[in-house]
């Protein structure tokens, strides 16, 4: 069946029924979510286990089931691979994996794929488990891409039943209280599963720094945990800092992030109770320093900010450019500081901010926010998950969650990445829907979808650099040959769900080169 | 004939080529998004070939993701290198229209003629004029392989406002690279360390003859002159004044200093910096200061170009993009002073029309010269409400 942007997409994936794209806002949640079943746990009772195995058995995995994780240590994280290859000597195999995200930190997946541990995937996939996905045949299902609030609304509808959430735990008691922010290896919020703690048949918490009881905050709560175990290693912090957290030093870029501040000054949301999405990324982390010293030169004071947390948003924190940070990531060591210690900078996670199956969303009271892309189309259409060449390298992040929210989201993007245009005719997935993007910012200027006049009026006045889509492509199209183009077979790599569980798109395996 | 001929970098945004002895024309293409790429930068390359007229070659092509005049300029050098036979330069057609003698020249900004990756988007900051240089950025073994890389890029990228290429020396490199560049059609040439009018003629009269040669109209192309030595100093007039080619007189404080003995304070330079200022004036010409090197400090580089337009610079030098928005913002009239010269134009206009000789505004009386600088200011205005910002 074709979704509402064209797109020709499933009925079907397994047992589940699927429902096409019908709009960022066309859907209407009914009925019940899904819940746990019932269970008591006694004064006295003990939680805590000697070994990973140990809690696999106490949890009764088996095959077939749903194993979930979450990616909080992101390419430092050592509780994925740990999980899986004990439960490979344990022979358990057709697994289901239902991380938040994997890193290529976790190559080491491919093996146990090919011999049939793990037999399904729906989970952002960053690097090497992706591009071996998308030489097809991998899988007995395709992946499902979820955003960051699609994801915990997959959890709550009942669209995924975990059977064992495994939960790596900076700090947690015996009593399975934890918290990503204290202990031995900080990794920031662990919140992003707090969904699959309270919603999976079994919780095991693993931990390398068991503390007395209460530890807090109760990012994880003692009322879903079965099991606590102690583990050595559960991951490196120092791999939190990808690459992605130095602000750039390419006058292109800085340009880009440059005209991206200017537009939010001229977009008439630039004023007291201002708030911001300001995330990682070279061109992002430029953008939102910018937008701190606009600030501070404006005397305006912000609302909020919304993270992943770095240094430069605990900075304008601190200049008391914003009253509150939110946070559901953190991207280095100060922001993990900055939440232990400051009250104004605040642990939320996907529920809160993202989950359109719910009474509200903080990326609704967004005023703006930069997001990324590895391709815009002519009708705003943006793809964050494959590359032109169709593979499939990246998660959606809360791309979805944001772009759909924010009274202003721009798209800050080079024109070119190397001699690869960025602009194209129609993007190869579609991640977030055109409807929903309102500019596009590259170093040759500023697109305005025509949705918004109002914007273009603005920054027309303010002097911005106004420019079509279509004329910025055939720009850079003029400093490159036009590149290849995949063509594409029937087989079906992977789902790309819309935050509301529609299907937006589909993946497919590439079969060869016009 | 060479056995292996390699040009280019294995730097980003560049890409090297080798060259072997071969029966046929193969051209073999290594890239990090093969299928993407490879037939691109085949054609690229193919029709460098064809143009220069190269039929049987063995090219390589290690792409870092270079754009396609990259790839057309280090094919071609390889090439001209590779072949027993002399090979033409290749001579792009290029449409660009000769620029206004007295444009606004707020800002020049320098980049290194041999680095693809720095050159990617130069004509994307809103320079006044954009220098691209083969002098100093460029070391001598480079500078073959900059001159081509400049002509490509002159060829394929549309500059809004001016381009510019800084050649070497005429003693040294500069009438090859003249040779080349002026293929490329730039708005005009930098001709550093000049030090007297004869400088200046012999370079107007090298591009002159290679514009004829070439076919190109003839004193199309303007010129620079860069004072950084002491007998450049003292020339100054004489310099500016040399030929019509010439539209402003630039300052190097570096070379200057070093040629001087002297350090580099506000002091030391003043005098040379007044010299250049009065010496182009004198000349009817516009004069441009030297760069300010500290990339990190922006106040520094305010209060410097502050100095300079009060001395009557009419621009600045830049060495990075970061740097063109405060030069632009020093040398864009403020309100006060468009507001005023509004009101004298105004009363020159007035006066004009009831045919009056005096002309006076609040009550003064208003000069020739005043009423020509209230009109520039009003041009400068406009200009940096159009772009110089953005």
């Amino acid at each position: 069946m074709k979704n509402a942007l064209g797109r020709e997409v499933p009925d079907k994936l397994g047992d589940r029924l699927l429902e096409p794209f019908q709009g960022a806002f066309a859907t209407t949640p009914t009925g019940q979510k899904a819940a746990r079943h019932q269970k008591t746990v006694r004064p006295g009772e003990n939680k805590v286990l000697s070994s990973i195995t140990e809690a696999i058995e106490a949890t009764g995995l088996a095959d077939g089931m749903t194993i979930s994780f979450h990616h909080s240590f992101r390419d430092g994280d050592r509780v994925v691979n740990q999980v899986v290859d004990a439960c490979a000597q344990m022979g358990i195999a057709d697994l289901r994996l239902f991380p938040t995200a994997l890193f290529p930190v976790h190559e080491p997946l491919i093996e146990h794929i090919q011999r049939g541990v793990v037999t399904r995937i729906e989970g952002s996939m960053n690097g090497p488990v992706g591009a071996f996905i998308s030489q097809g045949g991998k899988l007995k299902t395709p992946a499902v891409l979820r955003s960051h609030g699609g994801r915990w609304r997959a959890v709550e509808a009942g669209d995924v039943a975990i059977d064992v959430a495994f939960i790596a735990a900076p700090q947690a008691d015996p009593y399975g209280n934890a918290t990503g922010i204290r202990g031995k290896t900080p990794c920031g919020p662990i919140s992003f599963c707090a969904v699959d703690a309270a919603y999976a048949r079994k919780t095991v918490v693993l931990t390398n720094d068991l503390a007395p009881y209460p530890v807090h905050p109760f990012e994880i709560q003692q009322g879903w945990t079965d099991y606590v175990v102690v583990i050595d290693e559960i991951g490196d912090p120092e791999s939190i800092a990808s690459g992605t957290l130095q602000i750039t030093r390419s006058p292109m870029r800085l340009r880009i992030a440059r005209l991206a501040a200017e537009a939010v000054k001229a977009s008439g949301y630039f004023k007291s109770g201002f708030s911001f999405q300001g995330g990682a990324g070279g061109i992002s982390l430029a953008a939102t320093k910018f937008i701190g010293e606009e600030m501070a030169q404006a005397g305006i004071v912000g609302s909020f900010a919304m993270g992943g947390g770095t240094k430069l948003l605990v900075d304008i924190l601190r200049q008391g450019l914003v009253r509150v940070i939110l946070d559901g990531q953190a991207f280095d060591t100060e922001a993990i500081t900055s939440l232990r210690e400051d009250p104004n900078h605040v642990i939320f996670d996907p529920g809160h901010y993202a989950n359109y199956d719910s009474r509200g969303c903080s990326t609704y009271l967004l005023d703006a926010a930069f997001l990324g892309a590895t391709e815009v189309d002519l009708d705003f259409n943006v793809n964050v998950n494959t590359h032109s060449d169709g593979q499939l390298l990246h998660g959606i992040g809360g791309h979805q969650d944001v772009a759909a929210g924010a009274k202003m989201t721009a798209i800050t993007i080079p024109a070119l990445r190397g001699r690869l245009p960025v602009i194209v005719d129609r993007v190869t997935t579609v991640t977030t829907p055109g409807e929903v993007i309102d500019v596009v910012v590259t170093e040759r200027g500023i697109a305005v979808n025509p949705k918004r006049e109002d914007l273009r009026d603005r920054f027309q006045q303010a002097g911005l650099p106004v420019r079509e889509l279509a004329e910025m492509k055939a720009e850079a199209d003029r400093l490159t040959q036009p590149p290849g183009k995949p063509n594409f077979g029937d087989e079906i790599i992977a789902l790309v769900e819309w935050r509301d569980g529609t299907v937006i798109d589909t993946v497919r395996r590439v079969v060869g080169w016009e | 004939m060479s056995q292996e001929t390699i040009i280019g970098s294995a730097n980003k945004a560049d890409c090297r080529i080798t060259i072997t002895a071969s029966n046929t024309l193969q051209i073999e293409v290594a890239t990090k998004n093969r299928e993407l790429l490879e037939t691109g930068i085949r054609a690229v390359a193919t029709k460098v070939c064809s143009t220069v007229g190269i039929e049987k070659a063995a090219i390589v092509v290690e792409d870092q993701g270079a754009l396609d005049y990259v790839i057309a300029a280090r094919v071609e050098q390889a090439l001209r290198i590779f072949s027993p036979k002399q090979i033409a330069p290749v001579r792009p057609s290029v449409d660009r229209t000769r620029s206004a003698r007295d444009r606004l020249r707020r800002s020049r900004l320098y980049a290194p003629g041999n680095n693809p990756r720095l050159l990617v988007g130069i004509d994307l900051h809103e320079a006044d004029c954009v220098l691209l240089d083969l002098e100093d950025s460029v070391p001598p073994a480079e500078k073959a392989a900059a001159r081509i890389l400049v002509k490509h890029l002159l060829a394929t990228v549309q500059f809004s406002e001016e381009v510019w290429v800084r050649i070497n020396p005429l003693d040294t490199y500069g009438r090859d690279d003249l040779t080349e560049v002026l293929l490329g059609r730039p708005h005009g040439i930098c001709l550093p360390k000049a030090e007297s009018g004869k400088d200046i003629i012999e370079a107007a009269e090298a591009m002159t003859q290679i514009e004829q040669e070439l076919g190109i109209p003839i004193g199309t192309t303007w010129l620079m002159p860069i004072i950084e030595t002491a007998k450049g100093v003292l020339h100054c007039e004489e310099i500016a004044a040399a030929h019509e080619r010439v539209v402003m007189l630039a300052f190097g404080a570096e070379d200057f200093t070093r040629d001087v003995g002297a350090v580099r304070t506000q002091e030391s330079l003043q005098f040379a910096r007044s010299m250049v200022v009065v010496g182009a004036k004198a000349a009817g010409v516009q004069a441009s200061d030297t760069v300010f090197a500290d990339l990190e400090d922006e106040e520094g580089l305010i209060a410097e170009t502050r100095e300079a337009r009060d001395l009557g610079f009419d621009g600045k030098g830049a060495i990075n993009p970061r740097q063109i928005a405060p030069i632009h913002a020093v040398f864009s009239p403020g309100k006060q002073a468009v507001e005023e010269a509004k009101r004298i134009v105004a009363a020159a206009e007035e006066a004009e029309a009831k045919g009056l000789g005096a002309i006076a505004s609040g009550g003064k009386m208003i000069d020739k010269p005043v009423l020509e600088r209230a009109r520039r200011t009003l041009k400068l205005a406009e200009m940096a409400e159009k772009g110089g910002k953005w």
